[in-house]
């Protein structure tokens, strides 16, 4: 039987639309912003860790990586923001627009939504976003922190 | 082995990973976080990390083309998500309690849950229509009307437009915090529950089903933060791998759209089978019940 495709437009939802819209624009700056500085990283340009260190130690605890390649734990984004110049650590920024596409995309979702239910939804689920972003990553920080004292 | 080999590996085993992701509506790690940690020579750190990262980002890049065809509902996401965010931070925090004060609890969890998934896995194989569950007007929740969940797609298949609406909304939600409690409590992906939930509690077509799951699973991004305030997320082997699922993601949301329900009924079932399987081992290896099959976890 030949397959005609559908006989008329599939009815989507403004507020999906704009959701996608966002989440498309942002998965790709992210992406994108990922991977131009990690080629410059592969080929050797200006790393925090140089690959032919990280090799040797990439079997190793994310602990015990960092103190062997730097002398120190890493808790926190500071290991990102401080070494914005290195390559490797810039393309961490990447990853850090990817981890709030979502967010962005419920916002735009919100602008779009079609009544005060979904409105209110969305806005919720953004808050519990927001929130669920603090709380992870201060999680790790003072857990990594605990680790330290006792060493 | 050469250094470079291993992110090359990285690239073309998450490639394969990519498109089977968006047709079966799992976010990937469950396949990608046991088998690297065997195949590959990076810490079991690197591969949480670069398997969330992988993960987020499968969903991210195949979730927008998925939702202007239809297949992703929106509505679905804006009643499951706010539940199931504030659910898994819960979890987590009660899942950091638990790991402190009973070190060997989560080991028999772990193999509760991985006969929960092989009961769901069961309960699939044995029941019918679930390509295309049928919910009639009477069948419909006040919360679904109220809320006027609905939505279309093309199906291929049947040459046809697709129309669907939900039922069992209210214990749909109540399960859908379950699940977020569960998964943020163990770090677990959720996708190997979502798709059983959509599709057989709340009555939506299979292929709805896993590309709505693929939609929620974005909702586990905050997560990135634990693994990136612990240095575990690094580039050698986060980009390949994102490369890869990126790729693959694009190529399997074609797929999904194409492809027979049928097909994608049976590959879910194939991974809640290996991901049930998969953590009975780990329960058991980490128990000392069986010797360990799985390194590093």
């Amino acid at each position: 039987m030949e397959k005609k495709g559908p006989e008329r437009e599939i009815r989507v939802d403004e507020m999906g639309l704009a959701f996608a819209k966002i989440m498309t624009i942002f998965t790709i700056v992210g992406i994108v912003l990922m991977v131009l500085p990690a080629i410059a990283y592969f080929m050797g340009i200006n790393p925090y860790v140089p690959l032919t260190e990280a090799h040797k130690y990439w079997r190793l605890s994310a602990n015990d990586f960092w103190l062997n390649v730097t002398g120190r734990k890493v808790t926190g984004y500071s290991w990102i923001f401080d070494h914005l110049d290195k390559t490797d650590c810039l393309s961490m920024i990447g990853v850090l627009i990817l981890m709030i596409t979502p967010l962005l995309s419920i916002l735009a979702g919100v602008v779009k939504a079609e009544n005060r239910t979904y409105r209110i939804l969305l806005l919720i689920a953004a808050l519990e976003f927001i929130a669920s972003i603090l709380v992870k990553s201060l999680v790790a920080v003072t857990s990594g922190a605990k680790k330290v004292v006792k060493k | 082995m050469a250094w470079w080999f291993w992110p090359l590996f990285m690239f073309v085993f998450t490639l394969l990973i990519g498109i089977i992701s968006p047709v079966s509506g799992v976010g990937g790690g469950v396949l990608f976080v046991p088998l690297s940690t065997i195949i590959t020579p990076f810490n079991i750190d690197f591969i949480r990390g670069a398997g969330l990262v992988m993960a987020v980002t499968s969903a991210l890049s195949s979730a927008p083309y998925l939702i202007r065809k239809g297949l992703a509902n929106i509505r679905i996401f804006a009643i499951v998500a706010p539940v199931m965010v504030i659910t898994s931070v819960v979890g987590g925090w009660i899942g950091l309690w638990v790991t402190n004060a009973y070190p060997d609890g989560k080991y028999v969890i772990k193999v509760l849950l991985g006969a929960i998934i092989l009961l769901v896995f069961f309960i699939m194989v044995s029941s019918k229509r679930i390509e295309f569950p049928e919910v009639k007007e009477e069948d419909r929740d006040s919360l679904s009307k109220k809320l006027n969940i609905w939505g279309e797609y093309y199906e291929p298949d049947l040459d046809a437009i697709i129309e669907y609406t939900t039922k069992n909304t209210p214990v749909a939600i109540v399960t859908f915090a379950i699940i977020g409690f569960v998964a943020g409590m163990f770090g677990l992906g959720a996708g190997w529950a979502n798709v059983p939930v959509l599709n057989m509690l709340m009555g939506v077509p299979i292929k709805v089903a896993t590309a709505t799951s693929m939609l929620i699973i974005t909702a586990n991004a905050p997560a990135i933060g634990i693994y990136l305030t612990k240095g575990a997320i690094l580039p050698f082997i986060v980009v390949p791998s994102i490369l890869g699922i990126t790729i693959g993601a694009r190529i399997g949301a074609k797929v999904a759209e194409i492809i027979k329900p049928k097909f994608v009924r049976w590959l879910v079932l194939a991974i809640l089978f290996i991901a049930g399987v998969l953590n009975i081992i780990k329960g058991l290896q980490g128990m000392q019940i069986i010797p360990p099959i799985l390194p590093g976890v």
